[in-house]
């Protein structure tokens, strides 16, 4: 929008009255002659400075109700974001608020993606793990754990029975089935094969007692020392899997928890989406100040991405957070019988999605590069408008 | 604001293709810089707290692994900040043979058997540790190279196993009336996977105090055969002794009992048993430490024969299998005299390291008497001999004794089984169990 009209277009605005020292600051730019920048508006123009290439050759003029009386102080943001000292007495301040709200949305935009990034890289990113590794092992654990009591109730009959090796393949498929889930690192992998092997001498010596005849010595010998191998203290089957279980289930509790540091990251997050969000409402009001255009569509374009961005990603968030903690508590106790194939199907539920919306972490980024292209375009062509150079 | 201060100016903008490529430029870089950032502070955050670690296959379990990680694991984390995964088991034979089928070994392993390390040695499984521990240290009966010229393994710690424990109440009279009485021995062969090793103890140690080192070695190597006259009257001592074709209830009870559980009885009230055939580390146990146990040589004890100077001994041999600097690390702690002298200390046990002898004052006689037997370079010191065995030997050895204490009509088939097991083509037997003699 034109301003000039020969009398104060930036005051009515509450911007900086035109000095009115002509040619160009007060003056109307004729129509053709002088196509003022920015839809019309003159850099300054407010300030009445016509930058078009019609007018390059114009002297240029502060306007002087832009001059301050005295050497206007560096404000503190300016210092903080690199920005070069305001202008000399009387001198125009456009230029140099141009430069601080350029770099402020610059600054602010990046350390919001980087930001939300990482807090939501924090939920997200334990979510995937979760759904296809330490949740189906916690429950692979306690199949084994299970089918092993009840191979001992079979050891104890007084017969051999074909449920002693049912049992036992099912506790060994578990067992591998928790390897391919990664269960407690390397650690967790030699237990494992730790375990596996007592069980293959758990079952011989089983199968060498039931081979002795009902009451004999050798058959309470080698019954007992099957027992010993499920249930010693410390180092028996039983004891090595619990240990087991519970490392995994801290695991599962450390991968579902929202713990304090999470919340602060997301606090941090939001106030920083909030800052953005007030720095672009902000500029879009000094622009339509200055350069009298109701909107910047680039800046109107990057709080529209902002919100809807952040919308989104908390609304991730808390669903999966409430399907991980869901699943912890499921998870919390030992499961035994029916209970551990119902507890999967409920817990594939509870983390249905998680993995898509995980994969979303990748559309901060880019939406970040987005806003901050948003923004610098927003503001480019007003900042390119002030760029002076001696002739 | 970048307007010249002073001086004429000229407002203008720049030329379109300057002001689009700074666009470009700016957002590349802010873009690579998220970029990077984001994704170092990802790896960042993950790869911290990892710290290297190192794989540990021992035996010890209970408070035999809670002695070891106190006295030797953790001092060794501390210093060198390297997490150590141990796992115990005694069924560590088995563990192993499927971790390394498997291809997925652990680091570092410690065996009581030569003849299963040997085997493994053969199969290219062992690193050599020439460059890792000074053989001067250990001398070669104890680190001895293989018939290829390499040390693969080096004890670290050792045990005497031909002594027999008794409360030191217990008067020399009183003790040879209780040789003669089953009832009177305190004995247990429960251990879980390796069930059985007791029996094989006390029949090795039979055979080497009646027929002397020269019979014990040729048997350990498999030229002895089980069925020989020496080997059979080895068994049949061993059945008198224990009584096991006599009362039901006590064979029941010796079959039954853990090995660690079999001195019980000796700290109760009426005392259960009085003797106890079984290596020095039992002195350990809480039974033992209440009666103040000591120990009697069992060539004089069994035999009243003066002690033939020949000891049956064993030691936990530590071998390594997968060479990482971690683990390199770890071996030369192990070898170490500090290392050596705390878990030798801990365990009640004996460093054959020649720098890690504890001081004279800090231990007490039967220490100090045990530790000269194990350094007594007049002495013929015998590993035990089914730990030298290939491990399917070694293994249906201590079956046998098993059937054996439970019906001892059985032992010609049981022996005959053994020969033929033995005879099998393909087995690693070590070449030498005993010291040369002097």
């Amino acid at each position: 929008m034109s301003t000039g009209r020969g009398t104060k277009p930036g005051s009515d605005a509450g911007g900086e009255p035109i000095s009115g020292t002509a040619p160009i600051s007060g003056a109307a730019p004729t129509p053709g002659a002088a196509p003022a920048p920015s839809a019309g508006t003159a850099p300054g123009a407010g300030a009445g400075v016509a930058a078009g290439p019609g007018v390059r050759s114009r002297r240029r003029t502060v306007p002087a109700d832009r001059r301050a009386p005295g050497r206007s102080p560096r404000r503190p943001l300016a210092r903080l974001l690199g920005v070069g000292q305001p202008p000399p007495e009387g001198g125009s301040t456009t230029a140099h608020d141009l430069a601080v709200r350029h770099r402020l949305l610059l600054t602010l935009s990046a350390l919001l993606t980087l930001s939300l990034f990482l807090s939501y890289q924090g939920v997200h990113g334990d979510a995937n793990p979760l759904r296809t590794s330490s949740a189906p092992a916690v429950l692979s654990l306690d199949t084994a754990q299970y089918a092993l009591g009840q191979a001992q109730k079979a050891a104890n009959s007084a017969a051999p029975t074909s449920d002693f090796q049912r049992q036992i393949s099912v506790a060994v498929e578990s067992l591998s089935a928790a390897a391919a889930d990664d269960v407690g690192g390397t650690g967790g992998r030699q237990t494992l094969q730790t375990i596996a092997g007592l069980i293959t001498v758990y079952a011989v010596k089983v199968q060498q007692s039931q081979l002795q005849p009902d009451g004999s010595a050798l058959r309470e010998a080698y019954l007992s020392y099957a027992t010993s191998v499920l249930t010693e203290e410390h180092s028996g089957i039983q004891a090595r899997l619990t240990a087991l279980q519970r490392q995994q289930r801290h695991a599962v509790q450390q991968q579902t928890s929202f713990g304090p540091m999470m919340w602060l990251v997301w606090v941090v997050t939001l106030l920083l989406g909030l800052a953005l969000a007030a720095a672009l409402l902000e500029t879009q009001l000094f622009l339509r100040r200055r350069f009298r255009r109701r909107f910047n569509r680039q800046l109107l374009g990057a709080l529209v991405l902002l919100a809807g961005g952040v919308v989104t990603a908390v609304l991730f968030t808390v669903w999966t957070q409430q399907g991980m903690t869901d699943t912890r508590v499921l998870l919390d106790r030992s499961l035994t019988g029916r209970r551990i194939p119902e507890a999967g199907q409920d817990t594939a539920s509870y983390l249905a999605h998680t993995g898509f919306r995980a994969a979303a972490a990748v559309w901060i980024l880019i939406g970040g590069i987005l806003l901050m292209t948003l923004a610098e375009t927003g503001l480019r062509r007003h900042i390119a408008d002030y760029r002076f150079r001696p002739r | 604001m970048s307007a010249c201060p002073g001086g004429p100016v000229t407002a203008a903008p720049g030329p379109p293709s300057r002001s689009s490529r700074r666009l470009v430029r700016t957002v590349t870089v802010v873009a690579s810089c998220l970029a990077v950032l984001a994704a170092a502070v990802v790896i960042g955050v993950r790869a911290l707290g990892q710290e290297p670690t190192v794989t540990l296959l021992a035996n010890w379990t209970a408070d035999d692994e809670s002695h070891f990680r106190k006295a030797v694991i953790e001092p060794f984390e501390r210093k060198y900040h390297i997490h150590v995964d141990y796992q115990g088991s005694n069924a560590e034979s088995q563990v192993l043979g499927a971790d390394v089928e498997a291809g997925t070994p652990p680091d570092v392993v410690v065996l009581t058997g030569p003849g299963e390390l040997a085997e493994y040695a053969r199969q290219k499984h062992l690193v050599p540790l020439e460059g890792l521990v000074r053989g001067a240290d250990f001398g070669t009966s104890w680190a001895t190279p293989l018939a290829d010229g390499h040390v693969y393994w080096f004890p670290l710690k050792a045990d005497v196993k031909s002594i027999v424990w008794y409360p030191a109440d217990v008067g020399e009279e009183q003790r040879r009336q209780a040789v003669e009485q089953p009832a009177r021995w305190c004995v247990g062969m429960g251990s879980g996977a390796t069930s059985g090793w007791p029996g094989t103890d006390w029949i090795e140690d039979i055979l080497l105090q009646q027929s002397g080192p020269r019979v014990y070695e040729e048997w350990a190597r498999g030229d002895l055969p089980w069925r020989s006259p020496q080997v059979r009257k080895a068994w049949t001592t061993w059945r008198d002794l224990v009584g096991a074709d006599g009362d039901p209830g006590l064979v029941r009870r010796a079959l039954k009992t853990p090995y660690g559980e079999a001195s019980r009885p000796v700290a109760a009230s009426p005392r259960g048993c009085t003797l106890e055939h079984q290596a020095s580390f039992i002195r350990s146990k809480p039974p033992w430490k209440r009666v103040d146990g000591r120990y009697e040589p069992s060539a004089r004890l069994l035999f009243g024969a003066p002690a033939n100077q020949a000891w049956e001994v064993s030691g936990d041999l530590v071998a390594l299998l997968h060479s990482t600097p971690q683990a390199e690390r770890l071996i030369r702690y192990l070898a170490s005299a500090d290392a050596q002298r705390a878990w030798s200390v801990a365990e009640s046990g004996f460093s054959v390291h020649t720098g890690a002898q504890p001081a004279p004052g800090s231990i007490s006689p039967w220490q100090r008497s045990l530790a000269a037997v194990l350094l007594d370079k007049g002495a013929v010191h015998c590993f035990d001999a089914s730990d030298a065995m290939p491990p399917s030997v070694r293994d249906a050895f201590a079956e046998a004794t098993i059937e054996f204490l439970a019906d001892s009509r059985h032992l010609d088939a049981l022996l005959r089984s053994l020969d033929t097991l033995s005879d099998t083509p393909g087995l690693t037997w070590v070449p030498s169990v005993c010291d040369p003699r002097p």
